[in-house]
């Protein structure tokens, strides 16, 4: 059932309810399929046997093959009529490829501009750590000789104290 | 006996040793019960058991599984239903 050519139905995943071709048997769970991407929305992926419906309906293409071939034989075989299928002119594939471009365009610019802001943050952060390092030194320094001068009147005060005993 | 308020079946009653040793009871609402598939009787995976009140704080991402009839069919009876959709020619 499950050979090179067979059409069937998805029924798991995202594409599932959409047409495909297998291209390719992988093993005894495992096959390649295509829709092809152009035609119904599944794209040229490993699939689980278990995940397809096959249907009565079989092309005959070479294995692996591309595409654009298994599109034609499905038009000979007279499947656009049936599954009410139609080919994307030229036109259709240019604007679809452009808007995919910009997509892409945009998503690095924001991920440009993330990092931007992300590195912004980290120099302001790392600003005022540095002041409040600044700032703690500061307080600190006018209290080291004061503690120092404790230490140095205590130590006089000891010796002062052990003469007495002795 | 308890105030009338806390007389209600409908509460949970769970006995509870305080720290001085005495018994007490304490009284909650009761949870929903697991979600059913809607054609097939059986237990859905990937919903909480969760207060309606709860369930409104909850992204709806984390209340069904991300797949077609999620939330309402089994895997099963999706698989079935995508299926006759197509025979049909109602996708």
């Amino acid at each position: 059932m499950m050979d090179v050519g067979r059409i069937c139905v998805k029924t798991a995943g995202r594409e599932a309810g959409k047409i495909c071709c297998i291209v390719k048997k992988i093993d005894a769970q495992f096959v390649e399929v295509t829709g092809p991407a152009m035609l119904t929305e599944v794209k040229r992926r490993k699939c689980n046997i278990h995940h397809l419906e096959p249907l009565p309906e079989h092309v005959k293409i070479a294995a692996s093959a591309t595409d654009e071939d298994v599109a034609k034989a499905m038009e000979s075989a007279g499947l656009f009529q049936k599954f009410r299928l139609k080919m994307p002119t030229a036109e259709e594939l240019k604007q679809k490829a452009a808007r995919k471009e910009e997509r892409a365009k945009a998503s690095v610019a924001k991920a440009a501009e993330a990092k931007k802001h992300k590195e912004a943050a980290a120099a302001e952060a790392k600003k005022k750590d540095a002041e409040k390092k600044a700032e703690t030194k500061k307080e600190a320094k006018p209290k080291a000789p004061a503690v120092k001068k404790a230490k140095a009147e205590a130590k006089t005060e000891a010796p002062a104290v052990t003469e007495e005993k002795k | 006996m308890p105030r009338p308020a806390l007389r209600s079946r409908s509460l949970a009653r769970k006995k509870v040793r305080l720290p001085s040793g005495t018994m007490t009871t304490h009284y909650s609402r009761r949870r929903p019960k697991q979600a059913h598939c809607g054609a097939c009787g059986a237990l859905l995976a990937g919903i909480p058991r969760v207060r309606p009140s709860d369930m409104a704080r909850i992204p709806k991402s984390q209340k069904h599984p991300t797949r077609m009839y999620g939330g309402a069919l089994c895997p099963a009876c999706t698989k079935e239903t995508i299926k006759s959709q197509f025979f049909k020619g109602s996708l």
